[in-house]
């Protein structure tokens, strides 16, 4: 007998588990009946849409507002797709998107870097929409400096070209106030801001005249092409960091942080140099475009700050120009309405509201007027006239992610002082040449 | 109830925690293994078989040693201090003070603080400008880039985390030497030390022999507190870089899963035979009634 009541009570509970597994199961579909296309089908009359919601994944916090913005304008025309703008911070991104690409998970439309459309494009991760372009649902000639192109392999499109971005001198007016200095403007080189840079620092306050920071499209890069270096060779076969011109630059740089005109490596990653600069510690600072509103933010130097291009070197103005794209997943569910949302984030609607917000410079031609007068108090057009200095974001082969990610780490030694610039920039060389060679 | 159908039972009871850990533990380790010995493309949808060819990379990679190195070290410090500081506070929280709850809890706290909120709260403590250890120490030390003192700062953040799991268990373990022993000693005229070093520390060493091995395996498995507290353009960075982390870098910033499995595969294998020695060496000290 005492065995049989075991025996029940081992049944009983078995039971309880399973039935608590099913609940739950069955709890989990009721909860979600916006996907249920049965739920929907008798208010839909001529025609049957279901609702959707879409996933839209982005890097950018400071552009989310803009971007939700151009997301609920889509929804008040397509009432039955729903978005969801979700923000993974720019050092986890691409490691959640390889992860979700093999596993099918991909959001429904996301951003694209160059840097990394090679590889997600030939593992046919992302919906091609060469037949759009083709069937004329899209114009790719709408886009500025042929941004689409950087979104093109072997003759298919897959991304709609969503902004581009070029880098700036952010100064603090009130710094150069005060030590009388006048500001920044394109008449400058780089002699002239290691010059004014030493002027305006006051170590003992905290204060430095500019932010030497490691960084590469935001900092040295430009320092390389202005003084006549290079990052890749033009056709992406070898790297440029061992080239005399380049180390040049990059020793340029980095005497600023010897010379007391700029904090430390170690100060700048306790407190990113964008922020000190935020904080009216700095008195340049090189930023690209994406940060305006970010540093606009500021109590503390709003009103106070304003842009100019960046100084010429030996040979020239060097700057960087990069264009974000928003692409959709292959493996979308609801292809068809990603591809709705796709269309809309490429309109010129979106554009203009991205343009209105300050988000980003839209790609869609004739809208940057709109972002330039976005915030009257600054001197904007330096960043869509320094297009013409620009260079191409050193992207687009196979091998940029995996050098690009081991650059810092190596550049980070001979910043913090652990070992001489030149022989950090012949490792990074030698770095970079053999993620070439094994990426082919 | 034949013998067959129960184990039939048996198996059907403990299927729930039988299929999560081969599902979600199983599977990945043999992956993680297999992945080690092939090279992987289009983010691991296409795999050849290569043989050795990751570990003779490995073994010809100066950084692997460095990482061995500092993992190593990181462990032969980690451990016997956490071992240490946990059995003596363990002992001190098991007498009968005002307040004890509220020190276990105090103890306990780490355990239950986000890894990564209190890393910053470190982080913030360390810094070289405003941070307090300097300001309390008077100096000006760049705690945390000096390749000199950061692997000490993540002993001390590892064993202030460490502390109150392992205190946990200790306590667990002295509650469980009976009371009669004590009171033997204490009819025998026993000194309070000497009731510590002939009683609670050999009725203790099953437990001390268990926490060792799982702070053992714990400690080569750094990973958070070196990515959360010393960031990757650190300057000291190569001095503390440990194994995990090397893995981590490999297998998801450099895209290179092959050779981020080889080296943790190496971690494996390393850890198997330090618990193999540990079990060896048991007999020698571990005493069981």
């Amino acid at each position: 007998m005492a065995k049989r009541n075991k025996f029940s009570f081992m049944l009983a509970t078995v039971f309880t588990v399973i039935a608590l597994f099913s609940a739950a199961c069955s709890n989990n579909s009721t909860n979600a009946p916006d996907n249920s296309p049965n739920n929907t089908a008798g208010e839909a009359t001529d025609a049957p849409k279901k609702n959707v919601t879409l996933t839209y994944s982005i890097w950018d916090k400071i552009q989310q507002p803009a971007m939700e913005a151009i997301a609920k304008e889509f929804t008040a025309e397509n009432p039955n797709i729903k978005i969801k703008v979700e923000v993974i911070p720019w050092g986890d991104y691409w490691t959640k998107m390889s992860a979700a690409a093999p596993s099918g998970t991909l959001p429904d439309v996301f951003w694209m870097h160059g840097g990394q459309f090679v590889k997600y494009a030939s593992g046919n991760f992302l919906e091609p929409i060469t037949g759009k372009v083709q069937a004329g649902e899209i114009d790719l000639n709408n886009y500025a400096a042929d941004l689409a192109t950087i979104y093109t392999l072997n003759g298919e499109n897959y991304g709609v070209p969503k902004d581009f971005d070029t880098i700036g001198l952010a100064y603090n007016k009130e710094l150069f106030d005060q030590a009388n200095i006048p500001y920044p403007d394109d008449t400058w080189d780089y002699a002239k801001l290691a010059e004014t840079a030493k002027q305006l620092s006051q170590p003992d306050k905290g204060i430095y005249g500019f932010g030497a920071k490691l960084d590469t499209q935001t900092g040295y890069w430009n320092d390389i092409l202005a003084n006549g270096g290079s990052i890749l060779s033009s056709d992406l076969s070898k790297s440029g960091y061992d080239d005399p011109a380049s180390i040049e630059a990059l020793k340029a740089r980095y005497q600023m942080i010897l010379d007391g005109a700029s904090p430390t490596h170690q100060q700048m990653t306790d407190t990113e140099a964008t922020e000190m600069f935020k904080s009216g510690r700095l008195a340049m600072i090189f930023d690209g475009s994406w940060r305006i509103s970010d540093i606009d933010s500021s109590e503390i130097i709003k009103g106070k700050w304003d842009w100019a291009k960046l100084p010429s070197g030996k040979v020239k103005r060097g700057n960087i120009i990069n264009g974000l794209g928003n692409v959709m997943s292959a493996g979308g569910k609801n292809k068809e309405e990603a591809w709705l949302f796709l269309k809309f984030l490429g309109s010129q609607k979106a554009a203009e509201i991205t343009a209105e917000m300050g988000a980003a410079i839209p790609a869609f031609n004739g809208t940057q007027d709109a972002w330039l007068t976005s915030r009257p108090h600054l001197n904007l057009k330096i960043f869509t006239e320094q297009v013409a200095d620009a260079i191409p974001y050193p992207s687009g082969s196979e091998s940029y992610p995996v050098w690009f990610a081991k650059e810092p780490e190596i550049m980070s030694q001979a910043w913090g002082g652990a070992i001489a610039v030149e022989e950090a920039a012949k490792k990074v060389a030698e770095m970079m040449n053999q993620a070439i060679t094994e990426a082919k | 109830m034949n013998s067959r159908s129960r184990y039939v039972w048996a198996y059907f009871m403990i299927a729930p925690t039988l299929i999560g850990t081969l599902v979600f533990w199983g599977w990945p380790v043999l992956q993680s293994i297999m992945l080690g010995f092939q090279q992987s493309e289009n983010f691991g949808l296409v795999n050849h078989w290569v043989g050795f060819d990751n570990y003779v990379k490995l073994f010809r990679d100066e950084e692997f040693w460095q990482n061995l190195r500092n993992t190593l070290y990181y462990v032969v410090l980690f451990v016997p201090i956490t071992l240490i500081l946990s059995t003596i506070f363990a002992v001190l929280l098991n007498t009968k003070i005002k307040g004890l709850s509220i020190y276990r809890v105090i103890f306990f706290l780490p355990q239950v603080t986000m890894p990564a909120a209190a890393a910053m709260v470190w982080v913030v403590l360390f810094a070289q400008d405003f941070g307090l250890v300097n300001h309390l120490l008077g100096t000006r030390v760049a705690w945390l880039s000096n390749s000199n003192y950061a692997m000490f700062v993540l002993v001390i953040v590892g064993v202030w985390g460490a502390i109150g799991l392992n205190m946990l268990l200790i306590l667990a373990g002295l509650q469980g030497i009976p009371k009669s022993l004590y009171e033997a000693a204490d009819i025998d005229g026993a000194k309070r030390f000497n009731k510590f070093r002939y009683i609670t520390i050999p009725m203790l060493t099953p437990t001390l022999f268990f926490t060792s091995i799982i702070l053992l395996i714990g400690a080569t498995q750094i990973f958070d507190s070196i990515f959360l507290i010393i960031g990757k353009t650190n300057v000291a960075l190569p001095s503390v870089r440990s194994l995990v982390y090397a893995y981590y870098q490999n297998s998801f910033v450099y895209f290179n899963p092959n050779y981020g499995a080889a080296i943790i595969n190496v971690l494996l294998l390393i850890n198997l035979v330090l618990t193999g020695i540990q079990f060896a060496f048991q007999k020698k000290w571990v005493v069981y009634d």
